[in-house]
């Protein structure tokens, strides 16, 4: 990797290392209440304390022309600061700017708020209900937020913020026709992504109003886009710059910190910077808990018929992204199956929880969990193969998806067969007699689609001076991921040059050309292809002015160890710097800009989801202690497409640690709530596995083809994890756990629990 | 502002005036992986901390014939897993020890600190207490010595009074052929503090009779739970399956367990029964790895 060096001695700066002169450190003061009126906030102590340059409330946010106090990406639904009520514990309602911040956390203790509570909810299913507490009074007029790309449904006099509906076929007939039919609810909990980096920005208002801000965001540009429209600025008066984050795995998605720190720093005059601590993470941006039930009819044959899903996305008080991660988790939800008939009802829903936002693998984790369940669970009432049943109905190259689309470039086959080959897939046959310890052995496969964010555009730009140096300018946020190191491998393949002398400075919005955002995988391969193209631009260009030098044509000549020459005669060359110099245009530029294209009708949900579909399966074997409920992972494989591997390192450790975090999820990850408040929003008591907790036998394959492109490698591997977990354990029981994640203590009380509880099967007449 | 001063006393009368001049305004400072918690979720506010880094004599480990194991009170939890005279002699302390959070926090938490947090899901303070160790302080009023099941009074409280410090722990020797056990139940990370534990330690007799018995099951309670007179009763008695069962049973049926994140009161009355069992049964195993002792060849693992 390029930063290598830099990032293990401790030389990259994050946002939370940065200073500009006269800087101030801004702290938030949060609501106690998961739902209240917000009656009085009195702020005079603590603007009187010295050291405190600016505190700001509703007030400064209601009184100002200048500030648009509400935002949201895909919902305008969120205050800056709280306005007229509170949603949820931890809701910014009052913030400080102070000269350090020691007097800024005083100066948080002595403002004096008084609240009313009014009644809460904090379950999807109940708060969908129409008697439910609202959690946003007027719901009919959505403003919809920049980030925004496809219709929103919401349902009036509810708190389902969008309804994704899929339809194909005719459901009843299918149903009608199955010889058996299952079904079962699932459920996934909140999780936390645990970034290393926790929140941060940095923001100022400059001579003149233009705005700057330093963050760690995924989106640059939805970031700019939506800080112009909060404060009536053009873009070109915001400047984002996003220097290298320390981890994010979604929660930086989208902004969340940012629109407090600007308002801040509009207030004070002066920077303002904002550093979240971590148990402000917890009620910052989680992972959707979802409830899903699944119908599903199949023949004895093993065909299925018949699909019925119906999911509720628990996004919290605010939207952040909660309706797309309704909509992909919709139609991910159908699985990689040929499926004639299906319906999809997939709700947002509104509590009074933290915001709930993108988290690697964005809903299919949860979708999986559900759907690969109940895979399992019909060909065991059918008592087929897993793996057969599973390969009978799968996709494959040419295939309809239930949204219409002809699906190309498919192995689902490859990675499922992959995975329990890797694990020694017995089927039926598999013995599962106790080990000596009396432990019982099981083994669960999985397998999931998932959709990359379609549709999106990616430019890119490559220069190189007159001193020879080439630099790729691309929004592609560098995470930790290696995409910058990716990108430049792709840009050095056109270029002949050693990959690592490319330099990738940091995105900076008022130079770096555009890109959607750094999110659903997509930046190998859609960004990989606009740094192609934008190589291939300069190379031509290249090539155009050496060759009357060289006397040759352009398409005699090649680019190698940062030299042109002609290739039956390699002495006769130059060098790039000669060729930029003699050109006499000073710094030469490469352009190219890909965008795939599609999308989604919102009545019947069909069209194009997805111009590529990340595709993986896994294998796991498990030993669970019957005494104890405890679950050993004793294998684990992962099979994941990449089409063709860009930096072996970055996949494998991209594939190695989706793994792991799927562990996490599968086994003891979950943001516990009491009334809406979390009760473990540190890490003594939230847990996230630690290197011990890796089985013995963790593998994968990356899957590529001859002539493939590449495929982003960042959540491939993850969905696949807990439903191939759930699918051991159960295969190790007898009987199944429905509630992520898989504790000791469910384990326990299942293999407890009177033979009851089984997915609902119905024989149906012939 | 807030302002912390940062006191180093070279002398334990030293650090007890300082102590006993700022009251309750003032932390005794051992390994910092807990104060730095409390301190971190403004759960404390102290004027003084008060390192107690270089007072000479707390990182003692030394034993001493017929009084056994004198550990002082700022030796680490990763010198106790790794220390070769512990791990000979007292090895249920090396393993109970070695089961600590991660090798970061062993390296920096103290055995001291770790009994005056007195956190009820502490690993060591059960095999202290089946060990039967007892704690040494000191305070400008003199000296004390506590038994550990009398020490941790209740959640994160114990019987040490402001301006008191924990100097070092005393651990009597082991009965002679004595087997003992440590064994801790995760529910969670491998990094996590345990759902339940037992330690546990027997002695038989030439004929395979029961000595002497001790089993402590910690993280259950607010402290660890001990049954002195099961433990009594079953003197002379051959520790047979269906009586290793009964004693079991007994314990999972006397303790009330509490419930919290890492599982409920139900959950843990079963894991006591199991956890103890199997305890039990791995120590009167004839070929026990786990089998240790003052005589012994003082295998663990």
């Amino acid at each position: 990797m390029i930063d290598d060096r830099q990032r293990v001695t401790g030389q990259i700066s994050y946002v939370q290392d940065l200073a500009l002169p006269s800087m101030l450190i801004g702290k938030i003061l949060r609501s106690p209440y998961p739902h209240a009126r917000l009656l009085r906030i009195e702020t005079r102590a603590a603007e009187a304390l010295r050291g405190v340059a600016a505190v700001l409330t509703r007030n400064d946010l209601l009184n100002s022309p200048h500030i648009d106090p509400i935002y949201g990406p895909q919902i305008k639904d969120q205050p800056v600061l709280a306005l007229d009520r509170v949603r949820f514990v931890g809701e910014p309602v009052a913030a400080v700017a102070a000269e350090d911040a020691e007097t800024a956390a005083l100066a948080l203790q002595s403002i004096e708020v008084d609240y009313e509570e009014l009644p809460a909810v904090f379950d999807p299913v109940r708060a969908a209900e129409e008697k439910a507490p609202h959690v946003h009074e007027i719901l009919h007029q959505v403003r919809l937020g920049t980030s925004a790309y496809f219709g929103l449904r919401p349902v009036a006099g509810t708190n389902i913020c969008h309804h994704y509906r899929l339809r194909q076929g005719d459901l009843e007939e299918g149903f009608a026709r199955a010889d058996l039919v299952v079904e079962a609810t699932f459920r996934t909990p909140a999780a936390q992504h645990v970034a290393m980096e926790p929140h941060a920005v940095l923001a100022a208002f400059q001579e003149g109003g233009k705005l700057l801000v330093y963050s760690p965001t995924q989106s640059p540009f939805n970031l700019r886009d939506l800080l112009a429209e909060m404060f009536h600025l053009p873009p070109d008066r915001v400047q984002v710059l996003v220097p290298t984050l320390g981890g994010s795995y979604g929660c930086k998605l989208f902004p969340r910190v940012e629109p407090i720190a600007a308002a801040l720093a509009w207030q004070a005059g002066r920077p303002v910077k904002i550093v979240l601590d971590r148990p402000e993470e917890f009620v910052t941006l989680n992972r959707h808990p979802a409830v899903i039930t699944i119908r599903l009819g199949v023949t004895h044959a093993g065909s299925i018929l018949a699909k019925k899903v119906t999911a509720y996305w628990d996004t919290g008080a605010y939207a952040d992204c909660g309706p797309g991660v309704a909509q992909k988790g919709g139609f991910s939800s159908v699985g990689p199956y040929r499926i004639p008939h299906v319906q999809v009802d997939s709700y947002c829903v509104y509590t009074n929880l933290p915001p709930n936002g993108a988290y690697r693998g964005y809903a299919v984790t949860q979708v999986a969990w559900a759907s690969e369940a109940m895979m399992d669970e019909a060909a065991l009432a059918l008592g087929l193969d897993p793996l057969e049943f599973r390969l009978k109905n799968i996709l494959r190259d040419g295939d309809q998806f239930a949204t219409g689309e002809i699906l190309r470039d498919v192995h689902f086959e490859e990675c499922l067969k992959t995975a329990a080959r890797q694990i020694d897939w017995q089927g039926t046959g598999f013995e599962r007699t106790a080990t000596a310890e009396g432990r019982l052995r099981g083994k669960g496969l999985s397998v999931i689609l998932k959709g990359m964010t379609t549709p999106s555009r990616s430019e890119a730009l490559i220069e190189i001076d007159e001193e020879g140096v080439v630099t790729l300018h691309t929004a592609s946020v560098e995470i930790g991921q290696g995409v910058r190191t990716a990108l430049s491998q792709i840009a050095a393949l056109f270029l002949g040059l050693p990959y690592a002398s490319i330099r990738v400075p940091d995105v900076d919005t008022s130079l770096t050309p555009f890109d959607t955002r750094t999110s659903s995988s997509r930046s190998t391969d859609i960004m990989g292809r606009a740094v192609g193209l934008a190589a291939q631009d300069l190379r031509r260009q290249l090539l155009e002015i050496a060759a009357p030098r060289l006397k040759a044509s352009p398409q005699d000549l090649t680019l190698a160890g940062g030299l042109i020459h002609v290739v039956e005669a390699p002495a006769r060359r130059l060098s790039l710097q000669e060729v930029v110099r003699q050109a006499g245009r000073g710094t030469l530029k490469g352009r190219g800009e890909f965008a795939n294209t599609g999308g989604l009708d919102p009545e019947t949900g069909r069209g194009i989801a997805s111009s590529y579909w990340h595709q993986s399966a896994a294998g796991v074997e498990v030993e669970v202690d019957p005494e104890t409920g405890q679950v050993w992972i004793v294998g684990c494989h992962a099979a994941v497409n990449a089409g063709r591997v860009v930096n072996r390192i970055a996949a494998e450790l991209q594939t190695e640690g989706c793994i792991v975090m799927g562990l996490g999820s599968a086994l003891f990850e979950e943001v516990c709530f009491d009334a809406g408040q979390v009760i473990n929003p540190n890490l003594s008591d939230y847990m996230i596995p630690s290197f011990l907790d890796i089985p013995p036998k963790l593998g994968f394959t990356l899957l590529e083809q001859p002539g493939a492109h590449p495929h982003g490698l960042g959540e491939t591997a993850l969905p696949v994890i807990p439903a191939a977990v759930g699918n051991a354990v159960a295969d190790a029981m007898g009987v199944r756990i429905r509630d992520l994640p898989i504790t000791p203590e469910k384990v326990l009380r299942a293999l407890k629990a009177p033979p009851t509880g089984e997915a609902g099967a119905e024989e149906e007449e012939p | 502002m807030i302002d912390i001063r940062y006191l180093e006393p070279t002398r334990l009368e030293e650090a007890l005036e300082i102590l006993a001049h700022y009251g309750e305004e003032a932390h005794a400072l051992a390994g910092g992986t807990f104060l730095a918690l409390l301190l971190k979720n403004s759960l404390i506010a102290p004027r003084a901390l008060v390192s107690l880094h270089r007072i000479p004599g707390l990182k003692t480990v030394a034993e001493q014939p017929g009084e056994g194991l004198r550990l002082g009170a700022m030796v680490t939890h990763r010198e106790v897993e790794k220390n070769p005279l512990i791990r000979l002699r007292y090895p249920l302390l090396s393993q109970t020890y070695a089961q600590v959070a991660n090798v970061r926090i062993r390296n920096q938490a103290t055995v001291g600190g770790g009994l005056v947090d007195a956190d009820y899901a502490s690993d060591p303070t059960a095999s202290l207490s089946a060990l039967g160790a007892r704690v040494h302080t000191w305070g400008l009023q003199g000296e004390r010595l506590i038994p550990v099941q009398e020490f941790v009074t209740g959640h994160y409280e114990t019987v040490l009074q402001p301006g008191e410090l924990v100097t070092e722990v005393l651990i009597p020797p082991l009965p002679t052929q004595a087997r003992s056990l440590y064994l801790k139940f995760r529910s969670r990370s491998s990094e996590d503090r345990p759902c339940a534990s037992v330690a546990a330690v027997v002695a038989l007799d030439g004929e395979g009779r029961c000595r002497d018995l001790r089993v402590v099951v910690g993280a259950v309670a607010d402290r660890p739970q001990m049954q002195d007179e099961l433990a009594e009763a079953v003197q002379g008695q051959r520790l047979t399956p269906e009586l290793i069962r009964e004693i079991a049973g007994e314990y999972a049926g006397k303790i009330r367990p509490i419930s919290d994140l890492r599982g409920s009161a139900w959950y843990r009355e079963r894991l006591i029964e199991v956890l103890v069992r199997r305890a039990l049964t791995a120590l009167v195993a004839p070929t026990a790895s786990v089998s240790h002792g003052p005589q012994g060849e003082g295998t663990c693992e």
